[in-house]
C-alpha cells in the first residue's frame, strides 16, 4: 500500500489546523471583542452591514430618497453621507446638494419615478429626525468602532429631540468602544457646553479632544484640519462666553492657522481685542 | 365565467385550509412585535423603521404565498390525478388556467388584506393617524404585481415539471427584477455595444415589478400616486399578465395529459 | 342511436428523445356503443385501452381518425357535457368534503342552484356516503374515496359513464357495491363504457365487450355470443385471443 496519499492528507490537515489557529490568534489580537451577538454571527461582515444601516439612516433623513449604488457610481465624492454633511454644516440649512433630481433616461424611468421617492427632500416636521435613530442604533451595535454613528446620533438627539441624557449616554457608550476618538470627545464637549452649560466639564473634555487630535492627526500628511478647527472654535466660544478672553484669543489664534477662512477668524480676534481694549 | 369562478373558489378554499398563510402571518406578527419592542433612546413614537420592517415581511410573505401556492397547482393536479376527472368535464384548458390564476390571485389578495390590516394597526398604534387611501393604493399595486408573478409562475409550472425548481426560478427572477430592474438602464449605459443594446432591450422587455413596490412612499408618508399614473400601472400589469397567461395557454392547450 | 363512435382511431406518442421510435398505442380502432348498453373494454396492460379513453375524454389528441360522443367530436369540450368519468385510483381534493367536491363539479356543469342540492343528496345516497358528506375526503377509506369518485361521475346525471378500472383496489364488499351501482344505472337506461381486468365481473355486468391487444381490436360482440361461439368462459377466451398459452 502506498502511504504517500495518507501522509499528504495528514500534512494538509495539520497545516490547516495550524493556520486556522494562527488566524484565530491574529484575529483576536486585531479585532476588539465587542461581545456582541452580531460579532459572533456576522464576523467582519458586520461592518458592511453597519455601513448599510448608516446609509439607511441617511435615506430616512431624506424621507426615503437616496441614490442607488448605480447612481453613486457616477458621483465623484461618495465617501461622506449627506447626513454627516448636514451635521458638519449644522445651523446652515443650505448645505450642498442638488435639489433637482437627475432627468430620467427613458420613459420607463420617468414613469417609474412616480412609484418611489424621487425628489430630494428632508424630514419635514420638527422631531421627525427621531426616525433615523433606529438605524444609527443598529449601526452602532453592528460596528461599535464606527465613530460617526455616535456623533451623528448624539447631534440629533440633543439638537432636535431634546434628549440630552440619551445623547450623553450614547456618546459615552461610543467613547468606551473608541477611547481615543477626538470626534466623540468633541461632540461630548459640545453637549456639556451648549446643553448643560457646564463650562469646566466641557473645557476638560474639549481639551482632551485637542490632546487626542494632536496625538493622532498632527503628524499625518493630510490631517483632519476641519475636526481640529471645530474643537478649537468650540473651545474658543466656550472661553469667550465664560469671560476668559485671553484663553479664547489663544484658541482663535490656533484656529486661524487651520481655518479655511482665516479672515473670518481674524475678525473675531479683532472683536475680542477691542473688547479687551487692546490694540489690534 | 361560472366555471372559472368555481375553479378559483377551490384554490381559495385550499389556501384557507392549508397552514402556509397562518404560519407566515404569525411569523410576520412575531417579528414585527420583536422589532417594535426594542427600546430606542426611550422614544416610543419612532415608527418608520417598524413600518419598513413590517412591509418587508409582508412582501416576502406574499411572494412566498403567491409563488408556492401557484407553483404547486398544476403539478399537484397531475400528481394526484385530480386533473383527469376535472378535464373530463366540459372545462376547456383555457378555463382551467384562468380558474387557477384567478384562484391564486384572489387567495393572495385575501392574504394581503389581512396583512395590510395588521400593518395599518401597527402604523396607527404609533403614528396616531391612518392614511387609508395610501394603504389601499399600496395594497392594490402590490396585488397587481402579484398578478404578474402568479401568471409567470403558472407558465413556469407548465414548462418545468417540479414545483420546487419552478418556485426557485420564480423567486430568483422576481427578486432580481425587484432589486435590479430599475437600474438596468444605468448599467447598460456603462457598457460597450452590442451589450448595451442587449441589456437595454432586456430592460424594456422584463416586467418591472418594482414599479408596484411603493413601500418607501408609505414608510415615509409621501403623497398618493396620481390617478392617471395608477391607470397606466393597471394597464401595464394587465398587459404582462395577459401575455404570460396566453403563453401558458399556448404551451398547455395541446399538451397530452397522460 | 349510438352514444359513442370511434372511426379509424390511431394514437401515437412521440418520444422527446431524438431518434427514439414513435410508439403506436392504438391502430385503426373502430368501435360503436349504443345507448343503454354496458360495454366492457378489455385488454392486457399496454393494449391501448387507456389511450382510447384518453382520446374520448380529450386528454390526448388523436393522431388520426375520429372519436365522437353523442355525435360531437371529442375535441369539443361540449362533448363531455353528458358524460361521467371515473378514473382508476383517483385522489380527489383531499381538503374538501364530499359535499363540497360535488358542489364544485355541479357548478362546473352549471346545474341550477335549486337542483344542485337535490342532485348532491341523491348521488350521495346512491353511493352510500350520505353519513360522511361533511367529512374531508382525506379521512375516507379507499373504498369511500372510490365511491366519492363514482358520485362525482354521476353528479350531472350523465347519459354515458366512462369507468376506468372502477373496482381496482377495492375489497369484495366495495366491488359488490360498485357492481350494484352499474346494474342500477343500466336499469335506468344509462350507457356504461368501462375497462376492467376483472373478467368475471365483466361477464356478469356487460352486454357487449371488445378485446384490444397491442393497439388493435381483436374481437367485439355480445358476451353471450362470444361464450357460445368459443365454448369457454370469458377468461379463457381472453387468454386465447391475446395469444397467451392456456393452463391445462
Amino acid at each position: 500500500m502506498n502511504p504517500a496519499p495518507a501522509l499528504l492528507a495528514a500534512l494538509a490537515f495539520a497545516t490547516a489546523l495550524a493556520t486556522g489557529g494562527r488566524l484565530l490568534v491574529w484575529q483576536a489580537e486585531r479585532v476588539p471583542d465587542t461581545g456582541s451577538v452580531f460579532d459572533l454571527l456576522l464576523g467582519e461582515s458586520r461592518r458592511a452591514f453597519a455601513m448599510h444601516a448608516f446609509i439607511k439612516a441617511d435615506a430616512y433623513f431624506h424621507s426615503g430618497f437616496y441614490p442607488s449604488v448605480f447612481d453613486l457610481a457616477q458621483v465623484a465624492d461618495r465617501n461622506k453621507t449627506h447626513l454627516e454633511e448636514s451635521i458638519k454644516s449644522a445651523g446652515n440649512e443650505h448645505h450642498d446638494h442638488d435639489a433637482k433630481p437627475a432627468p430620467a433616461r427613458d420613459w420607463l424611468e420617468a414613469f417609474g419615478n412616480h412609484f418611489h421617492p424621487s425628489q430630494h427632500r428632508h424630514l419635514e416636521r420638527f422631531g421627525d429626525e427621531r426616525e433615523i435613530l433606529p438605524w444609527l442604533r443598529l449601526a452602532a451595535e453592528l460596528d461599535p468602532q464606527r465613530v460617526e454613528t455616535y456623533t451623528v446620533a448624539a447631534f440629533w438627539l440633543r439638537d432636535r429631540l431634546n434628549k440630552v441624557n440619551d445623547a450623553e449616554q450614547f456618546l459615552r457608550e461610543g467613547l468606551r468602544a473608541n477611547p481615543q476618538s477626538y470626534e466623540i470627545l468633541y461632540e461630548l464637549g459640545r453637549l456639556y457646553a451648549e446643553n448643560d452649560r457646564d463650562v469646566p466639564r466641557a473645557r476638560a473634555v474639549l481639551e482632551l479632544a485637542i490632546e487626542r487630535w494632536l496625538k493622532q492627526e498632527a503628524r499625518k500628511a493630510d490631517p483632519d484640519k476641519q475636526g481640529y478647527g471645530q474643537i478649537l472654535a468650540q473651545l474658543a466660544d466656550l472661553e469667550e462666553r465664560a469671560g476668559n478672553l485671553d484663553r479664547a484669543l489663544a484658541h482663535f489664534a490656533r484656529l486661524k492657522q487651520v481655518s479655511p477662512a482665516p479672515e473670518t477668524v481674524q475678525k473675531r480676534i479683532d472683536e475680542l481685542l477691542a473688547r479687551q481694549g487692546r490694540p489690534r | 365565467m361560472n366555471t372559472i369562478w368555481a375553479l378559483a373558489k377551490i384554490v381559495v378554499l385550499e389556501m384557507i385550509r392549508r397552514k402556509d398563510f397562518y404560519v407566515l402571518f404569525i411569523l410576520t406578527v412575531l417579528l414585527t412585535g420583536m422589532a417594535g419592542s426594542v427600546n430606542l433612546f426611550n422614544d416610543h413614537s419612532i415608527v418608520r423603521y417598524l413600518k419598513e420592517i413590517c412591509l418587508l415581511l409582508i412582501w416576502v410573505a406574499s411572494l412566498v404565498i403567491a409563488i408556492t401556492c401557484t407553483a404547486r397547482q398544476i403539478p399537484m393536479e397531475r400528481e394526484q390525478r385530480t386533473i383527469f376527472p376535472l378535464l373530463a368535464k366540459p372545462v376547456t384548458r383555457a378555463q382551467f388556467l384562468l380558474g387557477k390564476f384567478l384562484g391564486c390571485w384572489v387567495a393572495t389578495g385575501l392574504a394581503l388584506l389581512v396583512f395590510y390590516l395588521f400593518f395599518g394597526v401597527v402604523s396607527a398604534s404609533r403614528e396616531q393617524h391612518w392614511p387609508v387611501l395610501n394603504y389601499l393604493q399600496a395594497g392594490f399595486l402590490h396585488w397587481l404585481m402579484l398578478g404578474i408573478v402568479i401568471a409567470a409562475t403558472l407558465l413556469g409550472s407548465i414548462v418545468f415539471a417540479a414545483p420546487s425548481s419552478n418556485g426557485t426560478i420564480c423567486f430568483v427572477c422576481v427578486a432580481g427584477i425587484l432589486l435590479l430592474g430599475r437600474h438596468l438602464n444605468k448599467v447598460a449605459l456603462g457598457l460597450a455595444e452590442p451589450l448595451q443594446s442587449l441589456l437595454y432591450g432586456i430592460y424594456f422587455v422584463i416586467p418591472h415589478l418594482e414599479l408596484f413596490d411603493v413601500r418607501d412612499l408609505i414608510t415615509h408618508n409621501w403623497d398618493l400616486i396620481p390617478g392617471g399614473v395608477m391607470a397606466l400601472a393597471i394597464l401595464y400589469a394587465a398587459t404582462y399578465t395577459a401575455f404570460l397567461l396566453t403563453a401558458a395557454w399556448l404551451v398547455f392547450r395541446r399538451r397530452p395529459l397522460n | 342511436m349510438e352514444t359513442l363512435t370511434i372511426d379509424n382511431l390511431r394514437v401515437e406518442y412521440r418520444s422527446r428523445a431524438v431518434g427514439d421510435p414513435v410508439k403506436t398505442a392504438v391502430r385503426g380502432l373502430n368501435l360503436r356503443v349504443a345507448q343503454g348498453e354496458v360495454f366492457g373494454f378489455l385488454g392486457p396492460n399496454g393494449a391501448g385501452k387507456t389511450s382510447t379513453m384518453n382520446v374520448l375524454l380529450g386528454f390526448v389528441p388523436p393522431t388520426s381518425g375520429t372519436a365522437r360522443l353523442f355525435g360531437v367530436d371529442v375535441r369539443e369540450p361540449i362533448a363531455r357535457q353528458r358524460i361521467g368519468y371515473l378514473p382508476e385510483q383517483t385522489y380527489y381534493y383531499k381538503f374538501l368534503t364530499a359535499e363540497e367536491l360535488l358542489r364544485f363539479y355541479a357548478e362546473i356543469f352549471q346545474i341550477p342552484k335549486a337542483e344542485r342540492t337535490q342532485r348532491i343528496d341523491a348521488v350521495l345516497k346512491l353511493v352510500e356516503l350520505d353519513h360522511a358528506r361533511t367529512r374531508q375526503i382525506k379521512t375516507y377509506s379507499k373504498g369511500m374515496q372510490q365511491r366519492a369518485g363514482l358520485a362525482q361521475a354521476l353528479i350531472n346525471n350523465p347519459d354515458l359513464l366512462i369507468l376506468d378500472e372502477p373496482t381496482s383496489g377495492l375489497d369484495p364488499i366495495g366491488r359488490m357495491k360498485v357492481r350494484e351501482i352499474i346494474q342500477r344505472l343500466k336499469s335506468e337506461g344509462k350507457t356504461v363504457f368501462f375497462s376492467s381486468h376483472e373478467l368475471g365481473e365483466v361477464e356478469t355486468v356487460c352486454d357487449r365487450i371488445a378485446i384490444l391487444h397491442q393497439g388493435e381490436l381483436k374481437t367485439e360482440g355480445r358476451v353471450s355470443d362470444l361464450l357460445r361461439q368459443h365454448g369457454a368462459n370469458l377468461e379463457q377466451i381472453f387468454l386465447k385471443i391475446i395469444g397467451h398459452p392456456l393452463q391445462p
